[in-house]
């Protein structure tokens, strides 16, 4: 019973006016954001971040949620009509939604797509609401060892599965943690790395940190290089959206299986909705009896990805929530969110914050109803979007990006920061250092740090505590699995590389430096 | 495609670089403590050890495989962040209206390819929308417009 008494609380408080109504907007902007190819979802909630100061620190996550789910929503869009994915989460849409555009179908496509996206969004939902209390409870066992065992974790996986190089991710994690760490240091009051500046005292701002490394970087790297498109409007009627009864009857298992692919890569640290897409993508092609279909237009092609993406939207939630340890750079930022606010995340959240935790989760419903609302009537709307220019676009965005730095706290030196970091964002894209990596790490660094110093004081200095306590071994075995793992496949990857430029011929420079 | 990678070994040498200047900073400047009561230097210092070692093995990976140039722009980022630094020079005595007049036009210059219509056209709609936003919708208390002197 006192489930079903937490769910109504959830619900009175989801439903309160203020909060749909900024649900509505965080879906809204999320949808606009995703639709748009060239705009992050990183960089949209650290833009919007400050429009949240004055609010409920439950009606900002509610807002900042919506974005997050909206941008997948909406990133499907840019997929289908154009080939070019809205969010990373939705690039292998474009595998068979581009096709299906191309042969006119593309008003089925986006409305299927919403279909799945709201399935999916729903089996993830259900899943955080019976998962993240339990798992809280057992945390709530865990002491600084396994916190600190357990972020690292996070952050090994974060930054070697994902994408490219290991070092890299690894690299940019520990600079993440170093640049987390200036300003006044909370045990010993020592000033670190400020320069003199006394603005630097409370730290680096997380929000100018990620609209420069996202935000700035992202805007000069796709000036003189988006292109608009053109779209035929007339695929796009609402007649036209209408599936056909053989689509709607292929796309019920692979929504299924989507849907349970995401739920568990959204949860696991360092996977999350990208890398649930392509999996659910590579096995509905596997299981199909007609794979060859794939890539032409196949409908399961982009239904089991969408439900798989969204689904990993919402059970990334789940150790964000139950742990305080966020799997994802967004979900670091959501993390962030809250201790602006004044609200500590971990296992104790759901008790002694049970509007916020239930009110939250519960808003997801009502966000995702209204995406699906949203989302079929306005598709042609969203596409008008995709037509504007980007070079109207990007000044607009660096606008809001400054006045967002500036209004939060109100001093210039949050503008110059999101220029130092727009600087840095936009050299670790020449280098081909991820950006994700640190953000996550400038979250997570000042409580790493105090937790490893408050196990040491624990355990008299003695560094091995990390592998005596049980669940704290496991923890670091699995992140040392993790680190082996990535190395030997990144060996594997360059031989197979080296192999097949041998094989290419005389040409390689394998063979001249031979 | 040149024979080594050096993007990489750059930015390898560029992270060995930051990491021993942290450890430095750390070690030179800040207690260490013991392992048993960790000073403020520890953790940083630990930190920068750490990020050198990676830029190491970065580098020593970038001496063994062939790289491709990147492809470096100039004006996209001098416009980007010249902009941003018009708009924080010009924010807080002349308030924010020509603030963001400095910002629309120089990131405009990116492109580099001026349309003057449309930019005139941009310019006035930001000028309007944003005050509409911050100022009357979500009373921050900003000047539109200031005169210092």
């Amino acid at each position: 019973m006192e489930f079903l008494a937490n769910i109504g609380l959830g619900f009175s408080v989801a439903l309160s006016l203020t909060n749909i109504f900024y649900c509505f907007l965080g879906a809204f902007l999320g949808t606009l954001v995703g639709v748009i190819p060239g705009l992050g979802v990183l960089a949209a909630i650290s833009m919007l971040f400050p429009l949240t100061f004055h609010l409920e620190p439950t009606t900002a996550l509610i807002m900042l949620a919506g974005i997050w789910y909206g941008t997948t929503y909406g990133g499907s869009t840019a997929s289908i009509l154009l080939n070019l994915p809205g969010t990373p989460a939705n690039a292998v849409t474009c595998l068979d939604g581009y096709p299906m555009a191309r042969q006119g179908r593309g008003g089925v496509a986006l409305f299927m797509t919403t279909v799945a996206s709201f399935f999916g969004a729903s089996f993830g939902i259900v899943l955080l609401t019976l998962f993240t209390p339990v798992i809280a409870d057992y945390a709530l066992r865990f002491g600084s060892a396994e916190y600190f065992a357990l972020m690292l974790m996070g952050l090994v996986a974060a930054s070697t599965i994902s994408e490219g190089s290991a070092v890299k991710g690894l690299s940019m994690v520990v600079l993440g943690i170093i640049i987390g760490l200036v300003g006044m240091d909370s045990q010993s009051a020592t000033v670190r790395f400020s320069f003199g500046v006394m603005g630097l005292l409370e730290g680096v701002s997380l929000i100018a940190l990620a609209m420069g490394v996202f935000g700035v970087a992202e805007i000069i790297m796709s000036v003189r290089r988006v292109r608009t498109a053109d779209i035929d409007p007339e695929t796009l009627r609402l007649k036209a959206i209408k599936p056909s009864r053989d689509e709607m009857r292929r796309s019920w298992f692979p929504m299924l299986r989507g849907a349970s692919i995401g739920s568990f890569f959204g949860t696991l640290p360092g996977t999350g909705p990208s890398i649930a897409a392509f999996l659910s993508y590579a096995i509905e092609k596997r299981v199909s009896r007609t794979p060859e279909r794939f890539g032409n237009g196949a409908i399961e092609g982009i239904m089991g990805p969408e439900s798989a993406n969204n689904a990993a939207d919402q059970t990334a939630f789940i150790p964000t929530l139950s742990l305080g340890v966020p799997g994802s750079a967004t979900m670091a930022l959501m993390l962030g969110v809250l201790m602006i606010h004044g609200v500590a995340p971990g296992p104790n959240l759901i008790s002694s914050q049970p509007e916020l935790f239930w009110g939250l989760i519960m808003s997801f419903w009502v966000g995702n109803l209204i995406l699906l609302l949203l989302n079929i009537p306005l598709i042609g709307v969203w596409v008008r979007m995709l037509t504007i220019p980007y070079h109207i676009l990007y000044p607009a965005v660096l606008m809001f990006i400054c006045i967002g730095a500036y209004t939060s706290g109100f001093t210039v030196l949050n503008v110059w920061m999101v220029l130092v970091f727009g600087a840095l964002g936009y050299a670790m894209r020449i280098f081909g250092f991820p950006g994700a990596p640190l953000l996550l790490g400038f979250v997570l660094g000042p409580l790493m740090e105090e937790h490893f110093r408050r196990a040491m004081v624990l355990s008299r200095g003695e560094f091995l505590t990390f592998f005596e306590r049980p669940i704290s071994a496991v923890i670091m075995a699995l992140t040392g699995m993790i680190l082996i793992w990535s190395v030997w496949s990144a060996e594997i990857i360059r031989r197979r590389r080296a192999a097949r430029a041998a094989g290419d011929g005389a040409t390689t420079h394998e063979a001249r430096e031979g | 495609m040149t024979r080594i990678d050096y993007t990489d070994l750059v930015g390898g040498l560029g992270l060995v670089l930051t990491g021993a200047a942290v450890s430095y900073v750390s070690i030179s400047q800040y207690p260490l403590g013991t392992l048993q009561r960790m000073g403020p230097g520890m953790f940083p210092a630990i930190l920068g050890v750490l990020l050198a070692g990676l830029g190491v093995l970065l580098s020593l990976q970038a001496l063994r495989r062939p790289g491709s140039r990147p492809d470096i722009r100039i004006f996209s980022p001098l416009f980007v962040l010249g902009g941003i630094a018009a708009f924080a020079l010009v924010i807080v005595p002349f308030g924010l209206v020509p603030a963001i007049l400095a910002i629309t036009v120089i990131s405009s210059l990116a492109e580099l390819r001026v349309q003057p219509v449309s930019l005139a056209l941009l310019t006035l709609a930001l000028c309007l929308m944003a005050p509409l936003v911050f100022v009357v919708g979500l009373g921050l208390p900003i000047s539109l417009v200031r005169w210092p002197f």
